[in-house]
């Protein structure tokens, strides 16, 4: 079992939470070009290791949060704290 | 509720009912029940005086728990539960507030006994024992896979808790606790408001 720790209800089994895959920052709409659409659409980078990603924690507060995962090793770390702005678009 | 038809229960099964058990499971889903939203930590968080989590009494009668971050459901009769919302969506022209009936919305059942927890435990993931868990706490959590708010409210000192889901999971949440609370003798109560 994973445990996610959820800035606001604590520790939750994953199955209680839904992932949002990598957070990456959303390019700019006015001055993107293609390329960087796509990139950011279609690529993830997919590391043996530590990742920056999103969770939405549905059956507690119903809020959005980034944190760092290690993919190879499931640890977790630098969650956000209760109130933190950090969202899934972080 | 005055003004609402007439409430019907979302459990439309019959059931054996009886009031003597250690552990007594009663649909109370007909009692009032407003959803209040706000900023988390403005004048309308202030007058609730819930924070996430945890639950108090309104001047009203009402009780006002805590269930998310700037989400508050407010319990009672329809004059306690409309004493405890009023003025709240005028109270800060900064925030943007929200209060809403949703009696009809939500199923709501109370477990109460001494095995509650240990059967609450069953089908929900979060610790229920007192030090993690004391009356007055709140949370949200899947039970039985549905997603739910689960309140402490004791009882006479009894430990007891209420079970929030949306409507048209209450017919399934309520035979799934039945099912849980089997092997501690649970017995369905008279349906309540």
């Amino acid at each position: 079992m994973l445990l996610v720790p959820c800035p606001n209800c604590g520790p939750r089994n994953s199955a209680d939470l839904r992932y949002g895959g990598e957070s990456h920052a959303r390019p700019d709409p006015a001055t993107a070009a293609p390329l960087q659409w796509r990139g950011y659409l279609y690529l993830r980078d997919n590391p043996a290791g530590w990742l920056r990603e999103t969770w939405y924690c549905r059956s507690g507060c119903r809020r959005w949060f980034t944190l760092e995962r290690n993919t190879a090793t499931n640890e977790f770390r630098d969650p956000p704290q209760p109130g933190d702005k950090r969202g899934a678009k972080a | 509720m005055a003004d609402s038809p007439a409430f019907e229960s979302p459990v439309v099964r019959s059931y054996e009912t009886s009031e003597d058990g250690d552990l007594l499971l009663t649909d109370v889903s007909a009692t009032i029940k407003w959803l209040v939203r706000a900023s988390p930590d403005g004048a309308v968080a202030d007058q609730l005086g819930a924070s996430f989590g945890s639950s108090s009494a309104a001047a009203s009668g009402a009780t006002v728990l805590g269930s998310r971050p700037g989400e508050w459901i407010v319990l009672g009769t329809a004059a306690e539960a409309a004493g405890a919302v009023e003025g709240l969506e005028g109270l800060d022209s900064s925030d943007l507030v929200s209060c809403l009936d949703w009696t009809h919305g939500r199923a709501l059942f109370r477990v109460t006994g001494n095995e509650a927890a240990r059967m609450l435990e069953k089908v929900c993931s979060l610790d229920w024992s007192d030090p993690m868990t004391p009356d007055g706490a709140v949370a949200s959590a899947s039970v039985a896979k549905v997603t739910c708010d689960v309140a402490r409210n004791d009882v006479d000192g009894t430990p007891s808790y209420l079970v929030f889901c949306d409507r048209s999971f209450g017919q399934y949440l309520f035979d799934a606790l039945i099912d849980a609370g089997d092997e501690f003798g649970l017995v369905v109560g008279p349906a309540g408001g």
